[in-house]
C-alpha cells in the first residue's frame, strides 16, 4: 500500500464525529483543487502555521462585496490552490432549503469551484470555498440564474440573519424570517456596495432566548418581546407538576424578579405580570404551559461586536419596544438615521457602538431622534459631569460645554 | 448580463407544507429524545425535527448525501441551525424511526438538544484563513470526538455552548460562549524588509494597523513596529506578506469560560479568561481537548440543575472556580486592557 | 433604491478618482463639497456600470476600475 500523503490529517478520520478529512479525500479523487487543499492543510499541520495570504482585488461586476480573495503562499507546491477565493452567498431566511435548491448550489460549485462549502459562515451566509479568479463571474452568473445572490463583505451591511422564528417556534414574538428577508431586499445597495466606515451587522431573534446571538454579534440587534402578561395554561402547569417537575425549585425560585409564586397544595402558579422582565426562564421550563403575551413587538439594541479592537460590546437597549409589522417602515427609517449619523461621524473602521462610546449616548439619541428611557440603563450615572443642551438653560449667555 | 441585487431565495418557497399551513401558529414543543424535537401547532398538526451534527466544512458530495436523506424522509425539506447543525424536517411521523436508523448506520451524530453540548461555532483556521493562530475544523473534530457523549445525550446540568475562533480577531463571536477556544499569537510580526520594500505599498500597510503601531522606515524602504502597541491582530499581514505574524513556536490556544447570550434568568455575559495558553499540537490537540473536558466536567459535577456555566461561577465566585478547576491564577487573568477597572474587586467579601 | 445620480456628478467622481489611488466615498464627498448620499448614489451607479471597483483593506475604498 502506498504511503499516505496526509499522515497527520489521517488521524482526523478517527472518532465518532463527522470527519471533514474523509469527506475531502473522496472529493479529492476527482477535484485537483481539493487534493491540493488537503496537501497544503497537511503542510500547515506539520509547520503549525497557515499558508494563505490576501491578494489583489477580486469580485464580480457591479458588486463591491461577497467575494474574498485568497492566495496560497506555497502556490508553486500546490498550483491548484494558488488562487482559492471564497464566495459568500446570501442564505434564505432561517436557513431553510429544499433539496432541489441545495443540489443546484452543489452543481454550480462543482462546475465553477472546488466543491468545498461551509453550511454556514459565522455571519450566516452559505460559504463557497475555493475558486479561481476567472471563474468568479461565471459562478455568479450561474448562481443568479438559479435565484441566488451574494452576501456582504467589507465596509457594508453584512448579510442579515434570523432565528427559525414563526416557521417552527411557538415563542417567536415577531416574524423574524420576513423581517430578515424584507430588510435584506430593501437594503441591497447597502449590502453589495460598501460605502461605510466599517461593517454593520443586523440580526433578528424572535424572543429573549436570542438563538442567533444578536446581542453579541449584531450592530443592531432586534429581539422579539411582549408588553402584556405571560399566558398561563393552569391545567398544563398541573400536568408538569404531576409529571415530576419540581415547579417551585426549578421554575419559581429561579425567577430573577420574584414575579412567580407557587401554591403547592393547589398546584397553582401565581404571576405578578408587572414584575416580570420577560427573561424566558419559566417559559423555557414549561413550554406546554406558558407562552409569551399577545401584545408583541421587539426591543432594539445597538452596538454589539466582537473584541477587536478596543473591547467587545454587548448591544445596548435603544428602543424598549417597537411594533414590527410589514412593511417595517419605522425600523427602516431608524436604520437609515443610524447609518447617516454613523457614516457622517465615524472614523475609518469605527463600529457604531464604538462611535456611541466616543461621542456619548446622548449625542446619538438626539441625532436619531430617540427619547431617553430608564430601560436603556442598568443604573444611572454616579458622577456629576453631564452636559446641558443650550435650550435647557436660561438666557443666551451660556454655550454648550464639551 | 446576469441579474444583480435579486436578494436571497424567498424562504417561504423552502418551507414544508405543514410549516406553511401552521406558520406563526405553533403551540408547544417537546424533546422526545436527544436530537428529536416534536412541534405541535394550534391546529393539532405536528412536525418532527431531527438534529444532526455536521463538520460545517463539507464537500458538495456530503451535501448531496444530506439531500438524499431529506428526499427519502422529509419530502425534500431541511434546514440548518445557527450552530451548524442539520435539521431534517419530518412531516410524516412514521418516517422518524427509519431516518434515525439510517443516520445511525451512516454514522451521523443525532443530538445537540436540551441539556447537551451543541455543535461548535467555529472559524476557518488553516483551511482558509490568512491570519490563523491555530486550526478550526481539526480542533473542532478532536474536541467533538472527545465530548461526543455529551452531544448525543442530555445529561448535563444545562445547555453548554462551545465555540472556537482561530485568532484573536474572534470572528464567530466566541466572546459569549460557555467555553471558548481562541487561537492566540503572542509576538508582533517579524518584518521581512526585502518583501515589504519590493511587494508592499507602504502607506496602505501603515494604514492597516488598527493601533497605529506601524511606522515608516525610509532607510530600508520598509516599516517598523512599535511592539508595545501591537496586539497581534494580523491586519498588517493581510496587506503585506512581509509582515509574518504566524509563529509556530509561540502561537497556541487560550480558553475562556462563562459567557452566554440568552436572557434567561441572568443578562447576557462575556466569556472570561480561564487558561491563557495551551500549545498547538496537531493533529489532535491533546492538551486542548483534555482541558476542555476537564472544564466541562468540573461544571457538570458542581453546578446546580439548570445553571449555565457563567451562572455557576458567579454564584460560587471566580476564586473558587480556579481552585475547583485546578487552574493557576496568573497576572494574565487580571485585565489591563481598555475597560479593566470594573473587573477589579472593591469589596472585602470573598472566599479563601 | 436611491434616486438616479446626475451624470455631471458621476463625471466629477471619475475625475477625482483619476487623481488618487483610492478613496473612501466620505473623502470624495468632502473633496467635491457634495452630500455623501449623492456621492454614494453616483458611486453605486458607476459600480454597476463597471467603471469603479471596491478595494477592502481593513475598510472598503473605491477606485477606478483597473487603475
Amino acid at each position: 500500500m502506498a504511503e499516505s500523503r496526509t499522515p497527520l490529517l489521517d488521524e482526523l478520520e478517527k472518532g465518532p464525529w463527522p470527519s471533514f478529512v474523509t469527506d475531502m479525500k473522496k472529493l479529492a479523487q476527482r477535484k485537483p483543487a481539493v487534493q491540493d487543499a488537503l496537501g497544503q492543510l497537511e503542510m500547515s499541520y506539520r509547520d503549525k502555521k497557515g499558508h494563505w495570504k490576501h491578494g489583489g482585488i477580486v469580485g464580480v461586476r457591479g458588486y463591491g462585496g461577497g467575494v474574498i480573495g485568497r492566495y496560497s503562499d506555497v502556490g508553486d507546491v500546490f498550483p491548484n490552490v494558488a488562487e482559492f477565493h471564497t464566495m459568500r452567498v446570501n442564505q434564505p431566511s432561517g436557513w431553510f432549503y429544499t433539496t432541489e435548491k441545495l443540489r443546484q448550489l452543489c452543481d454550480i460549485w462543482e462546475a465553477y469551484g472546488s466543491g468545498l462549502t461551509n453550511f454556514h459562515g459565522s455571519t450566516g451566509d452559505i460559504i463557497l470555498l475555493g475558486t479561481v479568479t476567472q471563474n468568479l463571474q461565471p459562478a455568479f452568473d450561474a448562481l443568479s440564474e438559479a435565484g441566488f445572490d451574494l452576501g456582504g463583505s467589507g465596509s457594508d451591511l453584512r448579510t442579515p440573519s434570523a432565528c427559525v422564528g414563526p416557521a417552527r417556534c411557538e415563542w417567536a414574538c415577531i416574524d423574524t424570517l420576513d423581517i430578515c428577508h424584507d430588510l435584506t431586499n430593501t437594503f441591497q445597495d447597502e449590502l453589495h456596495r460598501p460605502m461605510w466606515p466599517y461593517k454593520f451587522k443586523l440580526k433578528i431573534a424572535g424572543c429573549p432566548n436570542d438563538c442567533v446571538a444578536a446581542v453579541a454579534r449584531a450592530d443592531l440587534s432586534v429581539i422579539g418581546t411582549w408588553r402584556d402578561s405571560i399566558r398561563i395554561d393552569r391545567e398544563a402547569v398541573r400536568e408538569y407538576a404531576d409529571g415530576g417537575l419540581d415547579v417551585e425549585r426549578a421554575v419559581v425560585n429561579r425567577c430573577p424578579t420574584g414575579a412567580l409564586s407557587w401554591n403547592a397544595e393547589k398546584k397553582e402558579l401565581g404571576l405578578k405580570a408587572e414584575e416580570c422582565n420577560r427573561c424566558m426562564h419559566c417559559i423555557n421550563m414549561m413550554p406546554k404551559a406558558l407562552c409569551p403575551g399577545v401584545e408583541r413587538g421587539a426591543t432594539l439594541l445597538i452596538g454589539g461586536k466582537a473584541t477587536i479592537l478596543q473591547t467587545a460590546f454587548l448591544s445596548w437597549v435603544i428602543v424598549p419596544f417597537m411594533k414590527l409589522e410589514p412593511p417595517y417602515e419605522e425600523l427602516k427609517d431608524l436604520l437609515r438615521r443610524i447609518w447617516e449619523w454613523w457614516d457622517e461621524n465615524a472614523k475609518t473602521r469605527e463600529r457604531v457602538g464604538e462611535l456611541i462610546y466616543r461621542k456619548g449616548m446622548r449625542e446619538f439619541l438626539r441625532a436619531v431622534g430617540l427619547p431617553p428611557a430608564p430601560q436603556m440603563v442598568f443604573r444611572p450615572r454616579a458622577n456629576p459631569y453631564y452636559f446641558w443642551w443650550p435650550e435647557e438653560l436660561e438666557g443666551n449667555g451660556h454655550k454648550e460645554q464639551g | 448580463m446576469s441579474r444583480t441585487d435579486i436578494g436571497p431565495p424567498y424562504f417561504k418557497d423552502m418551507l414544508p407544507p405543514v410549516i406553511k399551513e401552521n406558520y406563526g401558529r405553533w403551540k408547544y414543543h417537546e424533546i422526545l429524545r436527544p436530537g428529536v424535537l416534536r412541534h405541535v401547532a394550534e391546529s393539532g398538526a405536528e412536525i418532527y425535527s431531527v438534529r444532526v451534527g455536521s463538520a460545517r466544512l463539507m464537500t458538495v458530495d456530503r451535501v448531496r448525501e444530506i439531500c438524499d436523506l431529506a428526499d427519502k424522509y422529509c419530502d425534500g425539506y431541511l434546514r440548518f441551525t445557527s450552530r451548524h447543525n442539520i435539521e431534517f424536517l419530518v412531516s410524516d411521523k412514521n418516517k422518524v424511526e427509519p431516518l434515525l436508523r439510517e443516520l445511525k448506520e451512516k454514522g451521523w451524530p443525532v443530538g445537540g438538544t436540551g441539556n447537551s453540548i451543541s455543535n461548535m461555532i467555529h472559524t476557518q483556521g488553516w483551511i482558509h484563513c490568512h491570519t490563523p493562530a491555530t486550526d478550526g475544523s481539526g480542533i473542532v473534530k478532536a474536541v467533538m470526538d472527545d465530548l461526543y457523549e455529551y452531544f448525543v445525550d442530555m445529561k448535563l446540568p444545562a445547555k453548554l455552548r462551545i465555540a472556537l475562533a482561530c485568532c484573536l480577531n474572534m470572528c464567530g463571536a466566541v466572546h459569549c460562549s460557555d467555553i471558548a477556544m481562541v487561537g492566540i499569537h503572542r509576538k508582533p510580526p517579524v518584518i521581512e524588509h526585502d518583501i515589504v520594500s519590493k511587494q508592499c505599498e507602504i502607506p496602505t500597510l501603515i494604514a492597516s494597523c488598527p493601533t497605529a503601531a506601524i511606522r515608516p522606515n525610509p532607510k530600508l524602504k520598509s516599516v517598523e513596529v512599535n511592539e508595545e502597541r501591537c496586539m497581534y491582530c494580523g491586519n498588517c499581514y493581510t496587506m503585506c506578506p512581509g509582515m509574518k505574524i504566524a509563529d509556530p513556536e509561540n502561537d497556541g490556544v487560550a480558553i475562556f469560560v462563562g459567557g452566554k447570550v440568552s436572557n434567561a434568568r441572568t443578562p447576557p455575559m462575556f466569556s472570561r479568561l480561564a487558561i491563557p495558553y495551551l500549545p498547538n499540537n496537531p493533529p489532535r490537540w491533546p492538551e486542548v481537548t483534555a482541558a476542555v473536558r476537564k472544564l466541562v466536567e468540573v461544571w457538570a459535577r458542581n453546578a446546580r440543575q439548570g445553571e449555565r456555566y457563567g451562572e455557576w461561577i458567579e454564584r460560587i465566585g471566580w476564586e473558587r472556580f480556579f481552585e475547583l478547576a485546578e487552574i493557576p491564577f496568573t497576572d494574565k487573568h487580571i485585565d489591563d486592557f481598555t475597560f479593566a477597572i470594573p473587573t477589579f474587586r472593591t469589596a472585602a467579601t470573598f472566599k479563601w | 433604491m436611491a434616486e438616479a445620480a446626475s451624470e455631471e456628478l458621476k463625471a466629477r467622481v471619475l475625475e477625482y478618482l483619476a487623481k488618487v489611488d483610492k478613496a473612501k466615498s466620505h473623502d470624495i464627498a468632502q473633496a467635491l463639497k457634495e452630500k455623501k448620499s449623492l456621492v454614494d448614489a453616483a458611486v453605486r451607479e458607476l459600480a454597476r456600470e463597471d467603471r469603479v471597483e471596491f478595494l477592502y483593506i481593513g475598510t472598503s475604498y473605491v477606485k477606478l476600475k483597473g487603475k
